[in-house]
């Protein structure tokens, strides 16, 4: 026993690199700059050199703080005009236009070279003392040269310095600092254009990075529990998905409990009084229960019974705003009374699965010999079905229990939104709404092992009721 | 020239034994069509599921903000088949009819579609215009039958061209899912753990084929693919196309190089995969990934939302249940006699995969596929619900029933597109159950 749960948690383990991994290229394609959300603002776009230089600065610093100043994985497999040290460029647009010039181009040192090139030019600019006449031109000139990080298309480049070349040499002023290094970036992207090296993109590479990468960081610190810090009110990710996650294991919880008690001698019974009148009723409104969709009912629960047009009988929003000093009890009944509506909408449709299940099951034990040698020797028929035929109609759901754990976690989520309970489900969509990756990333890994974790305990589960299945040979 | 002939009749002789064989195998489909057509309830929600796709397919033509004939300036026109060709490519709109509100152009005479509305068109002087209620419309023709949200879309519209992408949402996906879960579960339990042997230079030759062809397909073409995802869906298919060509034909390339070795003199000892193994880790690691958080995280992650996306996720997180399904069904095909004799008459391995002992699998699939839709469509409304990964712009059912949420005195709003989410998910749900009482007669009983 003890070596079977050993070697389920072993398989765990590729199970969450798998689920770690594509987590990790979800965020790294995820649009927008972390750094600047942290920030909170645009870096580098008006001011002097002075101010572009500081901003730059505290850009830099936050960027190494949050660890992307690192590659990306151990290692990469692209092709050769992939720059290997391109991590190294801060922003993550830039990153993402030079990538793109140096595969339409194939040579990466002249996409470096064009780059610094601009960056020079950019900062002489910034140097340029604005006055009357030239500030309108300087701003031009700034204006393009920051759409020029942007931009991989030849042709939008070329007009794009030749309106910088119109602008330069229309002031003395500007023409003075700035000729000698605005012919440096033209020619370095003359040189670009004109060396290429299509052949490049097509011949496969591996660089090697070793074990300093943001990913290697990222699940280090997640095993170690350091889940990062949230970009909108900087708080620790795992005080806060830990505040989210009581009231959503609550929930679920609760209504897998209600579903197993109303479910389980309903099935029973629908099983045994099979062909009478009332089973089919039963079964019928099983069956419609089942493919009710919970949002639907919630929206209409809501709209009906709630407290805005409706009867006004249940609250709909929240858990209730009683303060913390209040009695304990009376905390309690508020939280109670604000649950009803969401628990309903949980349980109904887990029930109504469960019970079908249950049915089915019963129905093919009552079919066995041994139900109707038990019948035959003059067991009460209460006997037969609750001793012999109960139990061992059992199996099949408990093998449930894996499906309906990660369903009510998941389920949870959609009817948290709608009765804005402070849950999982609620805090993942603001984060997904917010682009708050941190949040979205620890929540999806947190859920993956959550549902890891409820197969294996309905496996186990699964051992103990039905002593013939062992686990030494296990066929899969 | 007479061998040549006796050739060619000893294959035709070939194939009609193991038609012969495969006989069985239609009478078995007879029968599952009896069974099923005696299940009353399954058969009306088969007919239900019609009345559906008749109602997608003919969406532009029930409703629409143009006319279906209109005589204008004296020529007739058929506006709506007109946007078709347009949207082809293949004509033009006249100067006088481009960006001109329809319903304001003086017509000699006209026909309307019963709708006369898109789902996108505003009607500012009817916003939460109520279907009982008294609404700001110039005669019966014009009114919202079954009332408008805040912006004044139709709901009815709405409803019509949501059952397209609700259709589309099911046929899609499942469509992928039916693919990858097919292909898996055909190959882990056709060849179980001991059947697919191997030199070792083969799978060397494999995996580097693969890494390149996923390299030269996908690697290098990345920008193409992501380029043509923002022009249109079409310029998308086309480069997807163009990609998966690319690397079949590269893996065939090592195929026919592996193949080349093995005529090679000397013999290199071949070793059993355990492919079985391999693709039930697979089954277990895509199943334990939590979908509805998965497939959140990616459509919030998307730059450019799309239907079509959340379709492509829902495909590609869902074909486990069919893999399994095809697994197990193969597992119990490939000891039976008839595929032992298409093994013994040296059939090719993929050709008995696919036309004999496949065929024979599929019925288990279809209940797959049946239940798989409609939790694809659930999930998909569920995704409109919340307002994520569906573009703002497409009026789906599931996003006209989160603008009740806005309003509690909306209830057309909560009814209607609720109980055609219920409806559409119940019928998939019938029809499974009707598929699943059909194979299994004996729980009939």
């Amino acid at each position: 026993m003890l070596k079977y749960i050993f070697k389920r948690i072993l398989i765990f383990i590729p199970t969450l690199i798998v689920i770690s991994l594509m987590t990790f290229v979800i965020s790294i394609n995820a649009p927008g700059d972390p750094v600047e959300t942290m920030l909170n603002q645009n870096v580098g776009g008006e001011g002097r050199s002075g101010e572009k230089l500081a901003s730059e600065k505290t850009y830099n610093e936050k960027r190494k703080e949050l660890g992307f100043d690192r590659p990306l994985f151990y290692f990469s497999f692209t092709n050769k005009t992939y720059p290997d040290t391109l991590y190294k460029i801060p922003k993550k647009a830039h990153r993402e236009t030079l990538q793109r010039l140096s595969y339409e181009y194939g040579v990466w040192e002249n996409v470096s070279n064009y780059y610094q090139a601009l960056r020079t030019l950019e900062f002489k600019i910034f140097e340029i003392m604005p006055s009357d006449e030239n500030s309108s031109k300087l701003r031009n000139i700034k204006d393009n040269l920051s759409s020029l990080y942007l931009t991989h298309d030849e042709a939008e480049i070329k007009q794009t310095i030749e309106s910088v070349e119109f602008d330069i040499f229309k002031d003395n002023n500007i023409k003075k600092t700035a000729e000698t290094d605005f012919f440096n970036l033209k020619n370095n992207f003359e040189h670009l254009i004109f060396n290429k090296q299509i052949i490049n993109r097509y011949l496969p590479t591996i660089y090697w990075y070793g074990f300093d990468n943001q990913y290697h960081n990222w699940i280090s610190n997640f095993i170690v529990g350091e889940f990062g810090k949230s970009y909108i009110d900087k708080r620790p990710v795992s005080s806060k998905i830990f505040d989210a996650l009581k009231w959503s294991m609550i929930l679920s919880i609760l209504s897998i409990i209600i579903a197993y008690i109303v479910a389980v001698p309903l099935g029973v019974k629908s099983a045994v009084d099979k062909g009478k009148t009332s089973e089919k009723i039963i079964t019928t409104g099983l069956f419609l229960l089942y493919s009710l969709p919970n949002f639907w009912i919630a929206t209409m629960l809501i709209q009906w019974l709630g407290d805005g047009d409706g009867l006004g009988w249940f609250p709909t929003h929240g858990l209730g705003e009683l303060p913390e000093s209040a009695p304990y009890w009376d905390r309690f009944f508020e939280t109670a009374y604000h649950f009803i509506l969401p628990l309903f909408c949980l349980t109904y449709a887990s029930f109504a699965f469960i019970s079908r299940q249950m049915r089915g099951g019963m129905l093919n034990v009552l079919e066995m010999d041994y139900i109707r040698t038990a019948r035959a020797k003059g067991l009460k028929k209460q006997v037969v079905i609750w001793k012999h035929a109960f139990r061992n109609s059992l199996i099949p759901i408990i093998t449930l229990f894996a499906n309906i754990f990660p369903a009510a976690i998941s389920g949870s989520f959609i009817i948290e939104v709608i009765f804005s309970i402070p849950g999982m489900g609620q805090l993942t969509l603001q984060a997904i709404f917010q682009r708050d990756y941190p949040i979205v990333f620890t929540v999806l890994m947190f859920s993956s092992i959550l549902t890891l974790v409820g197969i294996l305990i309905a496996d186990i589960m699964y051992a103990f009721v039905d002593p013939r299945i062992s686990f030494s040979n296990k066929k899969s | 020239m007479n061998n040549l002939f006796n050739l060619f009749n000893r294959r035709k002789k070939r194939e009609a034994e193991t038609l012969n064989l495969q006989n069985n195998n239609e009478s078995y489909w007879k029968i599952v069509r009896q069974q099923f057509k005696k299940n009353k309830i399954a058969v009306y929600s088969l007919r239900v599921v019609f009345i559906f796709v008749f109602i997608a397919l003919f969406a532009d033509f029930l409703a629409n903000e143009k006319p279906l004939v209109a005589k204008y300036e004296g020529n007739i026109y058929f506006p709506v088949m007109k946007e078709y060709a347009v949207d082809l490519g293949i004509s033009d709109w006249q100067n006088e009819f481009r960006n001109v509100s329809w319903r304001s152009l003086k017509y000699d005479w006209v026909v309307w579609p019963p709708v006369p509305y898109l789902p996108r068109n505003i009607d500012v002087s009817n916003t939460w215009a109520d279907p009982r209620g008294e609404q700001n419309v110039e005669s019966l023709r014009w009114r919202h039958w079954l009332g408008t949200d805040d912006l004044g879309h139709d709901v009815l519209s709405g409803m019509i061209h949501g059952t397209r992408i609700a259709l589309l949402v099911g046929l899609v996906s499942m469509g992928i899912a039916a693919i990858i879960g097919i292909f898996f579960g055909a190959v882990a339990g056709y060849y179980g753990d001991e059947k697919l042997k191997m030199s070792i230079i083969t799978i060397l030759l494999y995996v580097i084929g693969f890494t390149l062809a996923i390299f030269y397909a996908f690697g290098t073409r990345s920008y193409a693919l992501a380029d043509s995802i923002g022009t249109s869906f079409g310029s998308f298919l086309w480069e997807f196309l163009l990609s998966i060509l690319l690397f079949i034909s590269i893996m065939y390339v090592f195929k026919l190089i592996a193949s080349l070795i093995k005529k090679l003199p000397f013999q290199v000892k071949e070793i059993s995969i355990p492919i079985d193994i391999l693709i039930s880790r697979l089954i277990e690691i895509v199943v334990s990934i939590p979908q509805l958080f998965l497939i959140i995280s990616i459509a919030a992650v998307v730059a450019k939302p799309s239907i079509f996306i959340v379709m492509v996720i829902i495909g590609l997180t869902t074909w486990t249940g069919i893999a399994r399904f095809t697994r197990a069904e193969l597992l119990r095909i490939r000891n039976l006699e008839f595929i032992e004799a298409a093994n013994a008459l040296g059939y090719k391995e993929w050709r008995i995969i696919v036309k004999h002992a496949l065929p024979n699998a599929l019925s288990p699939v279809l209940i797959a596929i049946a239940f798989g839709i409609a939790s694809a469509i659930l999930i998909e409304s569920t995704l409109s619900f919340i307002g994520v990964g569906v573009p703002a712009e497409t009026i789906t059912w599931g996003s006209m029933l989160s603008k009740a949420r806005a309003v509690s005195s909306a209830w057309w709003l909560a009814i209607i597109p609720g109980f055609a989410i219920f409806i559409t998910v119940t019928i998939y749900n019938l029809i499974g159950e009707g598929l699943t009482d059909a194979m299994n007669p004996k729980l009939k009983k």
